[in-house]
């Protein structure tokens, strides 16, 4: 195993911030005051994660690591929803596609026997597939929204020959989720040649040999491919369920 | 000659977001006519024509299919009933088969070919061409195409020509009249209110969502209805003609200078300005 670096260790490394922040002021890049503040934060918030996380391992179990995880979908769906603004119920959309993306597939993974319920897994790995579903969720809110102001003709010309709703806005929807879908194929295709992904990284910086690591990521980019598709698929359909009411009308969407 | 109603508006308001579009207007509009809405922009007009396929919905009053009330129509039926072809054509696929195909894609090639003959397509020339590299009023006659394939009772136009130089707007004037001449019921919208009165049998103006003037096109000074409305609350309604007397005959003096003037145009305009 290789060592784990002291705190000491850390005080050195934020020598490499002082670099940064040398560059900015020297190039009077107006950011001097942003770099500092942004590396204490970060200082802060992994403090921070780090406690809790310790705590959770140590208390939490299973029904503790699940809320757990449910907590990370609210806050991602909040986040989610600012990329679909102006759209119809756009929270509710992103909230209930990146949840069912979570459950199934942390379902399909726990019940396969492929990863283990302990909150040290259960966590990472939920966080994993929660921020995946939360970007499939962004970029599919964010196309839908755009096609319902900019298409808007061409879908109510399809409306107008008595199309029903998800006829004549089947284009934008495939386009929606289509988009969302492209950068997790991207990654997965080049995934080892132009970078190495974060849990094989770990994985061998913590010593463990890379023909075991890479298995490991190999699931989680299976993982992310189905928690994507699903999430895209399931928010593309609640968002189209609120743009379209009961007489087959696209609704106003602000621009 | 009485023919049988087609759609009423009674007392029909549509406000948005406090703005007043239409203000109690009460319309009957007839079976195997077309009847032209005009007026200028702002005056509600599309918004009226959305009314009649429920692509708006009146914020009070009435609006009638045949007697019956749309909103217990079912509305995908009440829309293929009640085609709306909307201002801006906008091609839906990349080939003009599946255009026509679009919401009826049951048709052999016998009746796309049919449909495309009834707007003044040649088959032979359109089959298997892009509607991207349609000129604007051959665009404009695929929709038209793509919405009689629908078999609609009548036909619903915003606007089909405000996009068009004035010969490919003539060659769509021509169809639609063909159509309407057909048995076709057709309600259109425009702001050129002395095209429209060419092609229409019955006239509307609309002047800030009321309806300020109503007769057969014949009768009425089109133009005079456009830039001077009756004062507030008045209707000139010349829909008998017989209480009018012989003060039609300028106006049908009137319609053929102006029929001449747009032979004018037509000759001056140059072909390769047609929009694609």
């Amino acid at each position: 195993m290789t060592t784990i670096p002291s705190w000491a260790a850390v005080a050195v490394s934020g020598l490499l911030v002082l670099v940064a922040v040398g560059i900015a002021s020297w190039q009077r890049l107006g950011i001097s005051r942003e770099i500092v503040v942004a590396a204490l934060r970060a200082l802060v918030q992994l403090v921070a994660v780090g406690a809790v996380l310790a705590w959770l391992f140590a208390h939490a179990g299973v029904a503790g690591a699940l809320a757990w995880v449910l907590a990370m979908t609210v806050v991602a769906a909040n986040e989610s929803r600012r990329r679909g603004q102006g759209l119809p119920r756009a929270y509710a959309a992103a909230l209930v596609g990146i949840l069912v993306a979570t459950a199934s597939t942390l379902g399909v993974l726990v019940l396969g026997g492929v990863i283990s319920t302990e909150p040290q897994v259960l966590i990472p790995i939920g966080g994993m597939v929660v921020s995946g579903s939360m970007q499939a969720a962004s970029l599919t809110l964010s196309s839908l929204h755009r096609s319902a102001v900019e298409n808007r003709p061409s879908v109510e010309a399809a409306l107008s020959l008595g199309l029903p709703a998800h006829q004549a806005f089947a284009r934008e929807m495939r386009t929606a989720v289509r988009t969302a879908l492209i950068p997790t194929v991207d990654s997965t295709r080049v995934v080892g040649l132009i970078s190495l992904p974060g849990t094989m990284t770990g994985l061998i910086i913590a010593g463990v040999d890379p023909l075991q690591a890479i298995r490991y990521q190999i699931i989680v980019m299976y993982m992310l491919l189905a928690a994507w598709a699903v999430s895209a698929l399931v928010t593309a359909r609640m968002a189209q369920g609120a743009l379209f009411d009961d007489a087959q009308r696209l609704v106003p969407v602000a621009a | 000659m009485h023919r049988p109603e087609l759609f009423t508006l009674d007392d029909v308001s549509l406000e948005i977001d406090g703005r007043r579009i239409l203000d109690g207007v009460d319309e009957h509009l007839h079976d195997g006519v077309a009847t032209a809405i005009a007026g200028p922009s702002g005056s509600g007009k599309s918004t009226l024509l959305r009314l009649l396929n429920r692509l708006a919905e009146p914020t009070s009053g009435r609006v009638l299919f045949r007697g019956t009330e749309v909103r217990d129509l079912d509305v995908l039926e009440l829309r293929r009933r009640a085609v709306l072809v909307p201002q801006r054509a906008t091609a839906l696929t990349d080939d003009v088969a599946a255009e026509v195909r679009v919401a009826a894609p049951d048709l052999t090639d016998a009746q796309v070919r049919a449909l495309l003959e009834r707007v003044a397509l040649d088959p032979g020339d359109f089959l298997g061409r892009v509607p991207s590299s349609l000129s604007g009023g051959e665009l404009q006659r695929l929709c038209l195409a793509r919405a009689l394939a629908v078999g609609p009772e009548v036909l619903l136009l915003d606007e089909p020509t405000s996009a068009l130089d004035p010969r490919s707007a003539d060659a769509v004037d021509a169809v639609i009249r063909a159509l309407v001449d057909s048995g076709l019921a057709v309600v259109l919208v425009s702001h050129d209110v002395l095209r429209a009165g060419r092609v229409a049998d019955d006239v509307r103006v609309l002047h800030g969502g009321r309806v300020t003037a109503r007769g057969p096109a014949v009768h009425l000074d089109l133009e005079h209805e456009l830039m001077s409305p009756p004062a507030d609350g008045h209707v000139h309604d010349v829909t008998d003609p017989r209480s009018h007397g012989a003060a039609h005959l300028p106006h049908e003096h009137e319609r053929e200078d102006e029929d001449e003037h747009a032979h004018t145009t037509r000759t001056d305009a140059d072909p390769t300005t047609e929009q694609p």
